[in-house]
């Protein structure tokens, strides 16, 4: 008994030794323990950055000071986060998802959230968290580091808000709009303030509201259209004195007692106000960016950073605006313009056919404007017979870069006719190709009245031939009726001589040669006519027909081309000066060209051709040609043609071909006419060349 | 009976040569003038009973002579005579009274009508 009391007091005493020993080891270990977590909360203390450690269910554990001082909130109040404003309310939920995720996977985690700063602000925070797992390889704990990225984030804002900005810019938005987001923009990234973009009319000058969104109309109002004045407040001067003006205390500062914006201000809890110009890019100021605090404050460097930033975009959006604008109006002018002036321009790539037409020009051809315009088409609405005319152009515009004028008419399709005139002007680019940039007018007004004209005038002029032929015919019937009167009343007297009884015979005799005398006198009078109208001193002069010609042709070219005729020339280079009167000679050229002109007027199936050639003849003479492709001749007819007083038209006197012919002869030459084998006729003349004459 | 004064005016002198030959083979005394200042001027302005009268004259015409026989309150029947084919003008003399307006040339019978109707309602 007492052998086993003592073995077991012995076995008891080893038991407490080991158990002290334990004990003094765990005691041990504890306090080295201890001491580690105390080194490792120092070095976690001392880290540069925000710790926080979570327990493997995600509960907040501890936090470094860091984190304390950030938050001003104690560990209890931290170990709240998933209830309280500690994270942004709006980053929140995601954060909750994130951290539960995670901690259910096991893996480590990356999140941007806002936490709020001790004084209520947010900043942003890079939060990572990794896990810390025992040697069976579960997780003990979570190591949390929290990185501030607020300044990243910021900047990153700015940039996109800055390019969003730019891109409504780029696309055409309406002003107002872009400095509306404008002023949201700087709102949201420079918290608790109020923008505003003031433009300025410098005509009054006056300021504009171009946008002030976040503060009310009571406040708003006043102020569009006051005068740019530095007593009206910072912005007057900002905009005058061409430099910022950040007023820290409207309030306070003895400065702006008197302006005009401090009572407004005042009165919408407004205590500071920075306004900056806004410059074009010549250096004009556009308007001001104003920002308001209902505090006294003062800009930042990084609110200065974001107002130069803003100001400048602002600058690049009223620019664009008002060249847009002014481009608009430009724009607007020329076409009411065009259509005031019925001008309508164009521009036509020779070598691709590429034509771009003016709405003007759309609406005189009366073609929808989203038609594309081609020559053909274009030549389905010119009228029929003036095909040729444009075929013409259209060769004679590729083969040179020249300067080029044209009338032609169109045909529409209700049957109606207008006139055109077409000017345009070649150049060539450096590649070589020929561009044409060229105007188009409708004068079918003008062409109807100058028609009306010509009538009127030609009308006048017949009026003044009869008049002066019926003028001519009273004088040459007084001259022939006197001797006329004399001849019947002697022969009368002579008559009752020889009836009486006796017969006074030579009474008879007396009035027989009385009736003679002024049979002869009438007689006279018929020759001193027929002088009058021939006898015609000639001018003498060496002169060159071809030149003769041009001028004719340049007298009337343009008659010829209202008529629709087109002209041909074939002027002999060889043709040697014949000796003439200059001014006789163009007279009958004048003449025949008239009447071949005359002769086409009611040709409408094929072109008004019309030729004029000198050549020599045969027989030392010079011979011009005129032919057409009017009505022709009858055979019968030829020989009279150049008889006075013979004509063919129903307009006509009848004396040109005849005084053509006299000239002619004059000259010693010949003039004929002939019937074409084709349509048409021939009518030349041909005269001596280096011939002595006698008049 | 006795034969009645025709006086002829007429700047033409071949009218002057045959006018009157021709009015005395129908039995007028005729008296010649070559204008109408000389006629206005002559002693037979007074027994003048007709009158035949050119229109234009140089100096005093036709129709100035008529106005101032009529101003002077002398009615001598006027035939005029007139080569300009102008029927105006005879419009004008024949309401201003005178009693024909024979266009050159004229007939015989034309004429003694003209100078018989004058002498007939002087």
């Amino acid at each position: 008994m007492e052998t086993s009391l003592a073995s077991v007091v012995d076995e008891l005493s080893q038991l407490r030794d080991q158990l002290d020993k334990e004990v003094t080891e765990r005691k041990r270990a504890e306090a080295a323990l201890l001491e580690s977590e105390r080194e490792s909360r120092l070095i976690v203390d001392r880290i540069p950055g925000l710790v926080a450690t979570l327990t493997p269910a995600g509960e907040v554990e501890g936090v470094n000071n860091q984190v304390l001082e950030y938050c001003g909130r104690t560990l209890e109040e931290l170990k709240q986060w998933g209830t309280s404003d500690t994270v942004h309310p709006e980053d929140l939920p995601r954060v909750i998802e994130v951290i539960t995720q995670s901690m259910a996977s096991g893996d480590p985690h990356e999140i941007e959230e806002r936490i709020r700063r001790f004084d209520g602000v947010y900043r942003w925070f890079q939060v990572r968290g990794l896990p810390l797992r025992d040697s069976n390889g579960r997780i003990v704990r979570w190591y949390v580091l929290l990185t501030d990225i607020d300044a990243r984030k910021r900047a990153e804002a700015q940039l996109a808000g800055e390019k969003r900005l730019l891109e409504m810019v780029a696309s055409s938005c309406p002003l107002t709009e872009v400095l509306t987001a404008l002023c949201k923009f700087v709102e949201v990234i420079s918290a608790d303030c109020h923008c505003g973009v003031y433009l300025i009319d410098w005509s009054g000058p006056r300021f504009r509201n171009g946008a002030v969104p976040s503060l009310p109309a009571t406040f708003n109002d006043p102020i569009d259209g006051l005068p740019v004045r530095r007593e009206i407040g910072p912005c007057g001067q900002a905009a005058l004195f061409k430099r910022q003006v950040i007023v820290t205390d409207l309030e306070t500062d003895p400065l702006w007692q008197e302006s005009a914006i401090r009572p407004l201000a005042l009165a919408h809890g407004i205590r500071s106000h920075w306004s900056t110009p806004i410059y074009a890019r010549d250096g004009r100021v556009l308007g001001t960016f104003a920002i308001f605090h209902r505090e006294p404050a003062s800009p930042t460097q990084i609110q200065q950073d974001l107002i130069a930033q803003v100001t400048h975009i602002a600058s690049i959006a009223i620019e664009r605006a008002s060249s847009e604008a002014a481009l608009k109006r430009s724009e607007a002018f020329l076409a009411e313009a065009q259509h005031l002036s019925r001008v309508g321009s164009f521009a036509w790539r020779v070598a691709t056919n590429e034509i771009t037409w003016s709405e003007q020009l759309y609406r005189i051809f009366e073609f929808d404007p989203q038609v594309t315009v081609t020559l053909d088409l274009i030549g389905t609405r010119v009228h029929p017979e003036d095909l040729t005319l444009l075929h013409e152009m259209i060769d004679r515009a590729r083969s040179a870069a020249s300067d080029f004028e044209y009338e032609h008419r169109l045909l529409m399709p209700d049957g109606s006719v207008k006139h055109l005139h077409l000017i345009a002007h070649g150049t060539k680019t450096e590649s070589g190709e020929v561009e044409y940039i060229g105007a188009t007018q409708e004068v079918t007004q003008r062409r109807l009245a100058e028609e009306a004209l010509d009538k009127a005038r030609s009308e006048l002029a017949h009026v003044t031939r009869v008049m002066s032929l019926g003028a001519l015919t009273a004088s040459i019937a007084h001259e022939v009726n006197q001797p006329l009167s004399g001849i019947i009343t002697n022969a009368s007297t002579c008559l009752r001589m020889l009836d009486a009884d006796p017969p006074n015979v030579d009474g008879a005799r007396e009035t027989a040669k009385r009736t003679i005398r002024d049979g002869n006198r009438a007689s006279d009078v018929v020759t001193r006519l027929r002088a009058l109208f021939s006898k015609k001193e000639l001018t003498l002069e060496s002169l060159d027909l071809n030149e003769a010609a041009r001028e004719v042709i340049a007298l009337c070219s343009s008659e010829l081309q209202r008529n629709r005729v087109v002209l041909q020339s074939e002027l002999a280079d060889d043709l040697p000066p014949v000796k003439g009167d200059r001014v006789q000679l163009q007279q009958v050229i004048l003449n025949l060209l008239r009447n071949a002109s005359d002769a086409m007027v009611a040709v409408d199936d094929r072109p008004r051709q019309l030729m004029i050639r000198t050549e020599r003849d045969p027989g030392d003479r010079v011979r011009l040609t005129v032919k057409d492709v009017g009505e022709g001749l009858d055979s019968h007819t030829v020989d009279k043609l150049f008889e006075a007083f013979y004509t063919t038209k129903p307009s006509g006197m009848g004396i040109g071909l005849s005084v053509s012919r006299s000239i002619i002869e004059s000259h010693h030459g010949r003039i004929w006419a002939e019937p074409n084998d084709g349509p048409g006729a021939t009518f030349a003349f041909a005269i001596p060349y280096a011939v002595e004459r006698t008049v | 009976m006795t034969r009645s004064l025709v006086a002829v005016v007429d700047d033409d002198e071949s009218v002057r040569e045959s006018l009157p030959d021709l009015l005395r083979e129908l039995g007028f005394v005729v008296h010649a003038f070559s204008s109408a200042e000389e006629f206005l001027a002559s002693e037979f302005l007074d027994n003048t009973e007709c009158l035949i009268l050119d229109v234009a004259m140089p100096g005093m015409s036709g129709p100035a002579l008529q106005q101032e026989l009529r101003r002077r309150r002398r009615r001598i029947p006027i035939v005029f005579i007139t080569a300009h084919v102008d029927e105006n003008i005879c419009t004008q003399v024949l309401e201003a009274g005178a009693v024909a307006c024979l266009l050159k040339p004229f007939t015989e019978t034309a004429l003694l009508d003209a100078v018989m109707k004058g002498l007939r309602n002087p």
